[in-house]
């Protein structure tokens, strides 16, 4: 039981990563908080919906549908960035805020005009579709694939920015933006970049939690709430940090039901408060950021 | 830059500027408010309802509208699923388009929320999706008439099936998962508190409360198997409801759980033809499926089917109903003048799809009934319905009155 | 001068108005002077203090909860209820607010959402005492309110009275001390001034007010739900504030006129307000920055001190 719980609290929190680790990688490298980010991430869904329904007998339909839906989010990204984001790089907190925002209001409404107001059920692959059992405790069988994609991106992002040439540049540009534009590259080149492959993993969580439920409006207003405070208690920009912070709330939920299941949510808001305001930086930032 | 500025100011005083004097009422048609959530949570009920309201008020109006003279002008709102909007909404309805009764809303919260103001306004409400007794039952209202089965009388229709299954099979302990809100939690309460008058012996194992709007119930799944019930009950709805049926399929919770008596709507038998277990027990408050014997029901999805190309829902058939019950209040009444109509429909009979049914006097709720089936697949339709249905009578089922008369006697 | 003139011309205006508009317009007016003290109050925090809240409506709502609660169990009059309302959301602003001075820039706008939000849940929650997210029904003004148009007025004079206040606090060297603080805390810190005890004070004027301003809800409404509370309700002074403007004291009020209008007039012919009022939202952040008052005050009255000022993020943010 302990374990089945450890399971599922597992598949949760990678869940969480997969939303909250784009968040983190555009915060730590544009200093920007992507309100619009859990919108996105619903339109990754849809996405994945209208590909998976467009190819109805293709074996590998599923498999295919999230990686296109996760490509062309990011193109969705990629304009974005280039059409609104990049007006406000030089901006105030707040107005940066007030932009994602109204790209929130904005995305969910074009989203029930493209796609109307039904909920969208994909019907799993038989491969993914019943129980497995490991070591006597059930687990769905999709979760496992899941898991490995939530550690397939950690590492691809951990590989991406501490072993390739671009991700050091992206390193640099965190600290310091003149210098890096002093050696002749180009910064709104790489800041668009960023913003596209952030928009990119949320697509792919996206496209991922699509075949979990079903995919409805309004799916994302709860889950940015839960992705900020994910990223704050592991620390703004921090990609570790954000892995497992990411795996602590998704297991604190999974267990804290049992005790006290009123209450699981609002442990979240305490746990991110108290962070907050005993560490602000979070568990793994560094305090030279705040 | 400048020129922009003066643009978008511009912009933003013409559209803010455009207080227009309320436009004058015509004496002959009859304005028909609709406080629905065409956004958010409950966007996929109210579509349906919506849709089968201006099926409703077409075919009547090809009659000339009420009484044969006053055509129906339809005003659809949007309450965005939030009270104060849904306040906000009703009194625009009631102020500016005149309207003389509202057709809604999707949750309960809204529809005690819009209650007091067409009470104070002396505008009829007719609550056709959202269920809690509390609509009815407390802070009574005389404009407020209910035409789905409540909470109260779905959780009895579901204790009376469980405590017969549970004589039956021999079971002795139970869980309830709900989702924690309103709904959820009156529901879970009363079919508790049904459950150990009818059958003391059952034990209430644990309780579940995943929040409104989760999407992910691995961990209640997981949590539920682990103790191994003898059985599990269920108060979750809509795309909530969806996500967690689902889920709990890929786990097998249905083959080792029985779980008789949760809302499954005809949307949901629809939404999930191809996921949805066969063989589970399930609730519903309007299966059009139950009564196409009678000519208005089969007439009606008839109509609804050759219109939009898809079934009725529950929704879809409630609200049809919501606009015939004021049809014949209408009628009894002679004339469309509120207070007329209002106390035509008082105690009425009226004819429904779902049969001749009566508004109780005590609380203005319609005597309709509540239906548990099992899931099976049916030739005639392309998505599995209920066999085996049975239907719990409105008066089999509701609160009796001297409980709500006690309800409401601690009231200010 | 001018400005008396001006406000004198508006005061007449609010006076008048309710004989010249239909009944609905006096609700909407009556939500647009509610939500006007909301956005103020707000913009306390936010134009004075350099701080973005993103969980006000928390102190708004329990505002709105102390006096529904009130005047459903107590044979307490208005007045006081209100009184006691401002007291509970100042109650709450200390406590939490305590905690949130601390911080600034992103990490002070994160744990305001935090308390925000677990303000809401525990409203939401806490069936036995607040209804739960039912809400509270059967919350009627005293007999002499019951009328729209005499709620009006009373909500005018409370409403314009609470600005009084504000404005005072405002224009007094506590005020000043406010925006030294803004512009630079580490200057402020210098010269001997106790940063974040002013801060925290502050903090609680603005919940108090915010606090004032959801009691008014409540008889209004007839009743409350706890969405009163929640972040997406926390948007709305935001919205307001950035659309009137957020260096002028009356530009929240603007604001709320602004966009409570809109709301009542394009719900009216489509569902699609999200997309509406997103689309302004980003006209006026990318074109109009410092809101319609702002526009306003940098074309026709010459400046002053004022100038828009760094956030916290280091962006100037004046030249577009």
């Amino acid at each position: 039981m302990i374990f089945a719980q450890f399971m599922s609290g597992l598949s949760r929190g990678m869940m969480l990563f997969l939303i909250a680790s784009g968040l983190s990688l555009i915060f730590g490298v544009m200093n920007i908080l992507n309100f619009a980010h859990a919108a996105l991430w619903l339109v990754g869904a849809y996405l994945c919906y209208t590909f998976w329904y467009l190819m109805p007998n293709a074996a590998l339909g599923l498999w295919l549908s999230i990686f296109l839906a996760a490509l062309s989010l990011a193109a969705v990204g990629w304009i974005i960035e280039a059409v609104l984001i990049r007006r406000v790089y030089d901006r105030e907190l707040s107005e940066q805020l007030l932009l994602t925002y109204a790209l929130v209001l904005i995305i969910d409404d074009l989203i029930k005009i493209v796609w109307g107001v039904e909920d969208k059920l994909i019907a799993r692959p038989p491969l993914v579709a019943g129980p497995v059992f490991i070591f006597g405790a059930p687990l769905d069988s999709y979760f496992i694939f899941v898991i490995c994609v939530g550690f397939g991106v950690a590492i691809g992002l951990w590989w991406f920015l501490k072993k390739t040439r671009y991700g050091h540049i992206v390193r640099a540009a965190v600290f310091s933006r003149e210098m890096v534009s002093a050696l002749g590259i180009p910064i709104p080149r790489i800041y668009t970049g960023v913003f596209a492959l952030g928009i990119f993993i949320a697509g792919l969580a996206g496209a991922i939690q699509a075949p979990v439920g079903s995919i409805t409006l309004g799916m994302d207003m709860a889950v940015i709430i839960q992705a900020f405070c994910v990223v704050v208690i592991g620390g703004f920009g921090s990609l570790l940090g954000t892995f497992v912070a990411s795996l602590v709330v998704g297991e604190v939920y999974a267990f804290s039901i049992l005790i006290w299941p009123e209450g699981a949510l609002a442990l979240i808001f305490i746990v991110t408060a108290l962070v907050l305001i005993v560490r602000p930086w979070g568990l793994f930032g560094t305090p030279a950021r705040t | 830059m400048k020129f922009k500025q003066i643009l978008v100011v511009g912009m933003l005083v013409v559209l803010s500027g455009w207080v227009g004097a309320d436009s004058c009422p015509a004496a002959e048609p009859y304005h028909l408010g609709v406080d629905l959530a065409v956004t958010g949570t409950g966007a996929l009920y109210c579509k349906d309802g919506v849709d089968a309201i201006r099926l409703a008020v077409d075919e009547i109006n090809k009659a000339g509208g009420f009484l044969g003279k006053h055509p129906i002008k339809l005003f659809v709102r949007d309450s965005h699923t939030k009270p104060d909007v849904a306040v906000r909404e009703a009194k625009d309805l009631i102020l500016r388009d005149k309207v003389r009764c509202i057709l809604g809303t999707y949750s309960s919260a809204c529809a005690v929320a819009i209650k007091p103001v067409c009470k104070e306004y002396k505008v009829l409400h007719i609550a056709a999706i959202s269920n809690s007794e509390n609509i009815t039952k407390t802070h009574f209202s005389p404009y407020t008439y209910q035409v789905v089965p409540n909470s109260y009388m779905q959780a009895k229709a579901v204790v009376l099936g469980v405590a017969e299954l549970a004589k039956k099979k021999g079971w002795k302990n139970y869980i309830t998962i709900a989702s924690d809100y309103e709904w959820g939690r009156s529901t879970q309460k009363n079919t508790v508190a049904l459950l150990r008058q009818l059958a003391p012996d059952l034990k209430l194992k644990k309780e579940f409360w995943p929040r409104l709007g989760e999407t992910q119930f691995t961990s209640y799944i997981t949590a539920i198997m682990a103790q191994k019930p003898d059985f599990v009950i269920g108060s979750i709805a809509s795309k909530d409801n969806v996500a967690w049926m689902k889920q709990a399929k890929a786990y097998g919770f249905f083959d080792k759980i029985p779980y008789p008596g949760s809302l499954i709507s005809v949307s949901e038998l629809i939404l999930q033809k191809k996921t949805l277990t066969r063989g589970l027990i399930g609730l519903c408050r309007a299966p059009f499926f139950a009564h196409m014997d009678i000519p208005m029901m089969a007439n009606f999805v008839k109509h609804f089917k050759s219109r939009y190309h898809r079934y009725p829902s529950d929704w879809a058939v409630m609200e049809y109903d919501a606009v015939y019950a004021l049809k014949q209040g209408i009628d009894k009444a002679g004339g469309i003048e509120t207070e007329k109509v209002k106390d035509a429909l008082k105690g009425a009979t009226i004819d429904t799809t779902r049969g001749r049914l009566f508004f109780r006097k005590i609380d203005n709720q319609l005597s309709c009934s509540s239906y548990i089936g099992v899931v099976a697949d049916d030739p005639r339709y392309p998505f599995p319905i209920y066999h085996d249905l049975v239907e719990v009578k409105g008066p089999d089922s509701w609160r009796p009155e001297a409980e709500i008369i006690a309800a409401r006697s601690n009231e200010k | 001068m001018k400005r008396s003139f001006w406000l004198v011309l508006v005061f007449i205006v609010a006076l008048a108005l309710p004989s010249v508009i239909g009944e609905f317009w006096v609700h909407v007016a009556i939500e647009i002077l509610i939500l006007g003290l909301f956005a103020v109050s707000f913009n306390m925090l936010f134009g004075y203090m350099g701080q973005l809240s993103f969980g006000h409506a928390a102190y708004f709502g329990v505002g709105a909860y102390a006096t529904g609660l009130l005047l459903l169990k107590t044979p307490l009059p208005l007045p006081v209820c209100f009184f006691i309302s401002m007291a509970a959301a100042g109650l709450a602003a200390l406590v939490f607010g305590y905690f949130c001075v601390r911080l600034t820039g992103i990490y002070f706008a994160i744990l305001t959402m935090a308390f925000g939000q677990l303000i809401y849940y525990i409203i939401f929650q806490w069936y036995a005492f607040t209804g739960g997210d039912n809400g509270l029904q059967g919350i009627v003004p005293p007999g002499w309110l019951l009328n729209v148009r005499h709620y009006y007025y009373f909500t005018l004079f409370i409403v314009i009275g609470a600005l009084v206040v504000m404005w005072l606090i405002s224009a007094s060297p506590f005020g000043h001390t406010m925006r030294a603080i803004r512009d630079n805390a580490e200057r402020t810190r210098f010269i001997g001034i106790n940063v974040r005890r002013y801060m925290l004070i502050n903090f609680v004027i603005a919940g108090m007010f915010a606090g004032l301003a959801g009691g008014l809800l409540g008889p209004f409404n007839r009743s409350i739900a706890p969405d009163l509370c929640n972040w997406q309700q926390s948007g709305i002074p935001v919205f307001m504030t950035v659309i009137g403007g957020p260096l002028a004291f009356f530009g929240p009020m603007v604001g709320a006129v602004i966009y409570t209008l809109l709301f009542a007039l394009i719900t009216g012919f489509t569902e699609y307000w999200p997309l509406t009022i997103g689309l302004v939202i980003i006209l006026v952040v990318l074109y109009l920055p410092g809101g319609v008052l702002g526009l306003v005050q940098k074309k026709w009255i010459p400046l002053h001190s004022k100038k828009l000022t760094p956030g916290p993020n280091g962006g100037a943010g004046e030249e577009i």
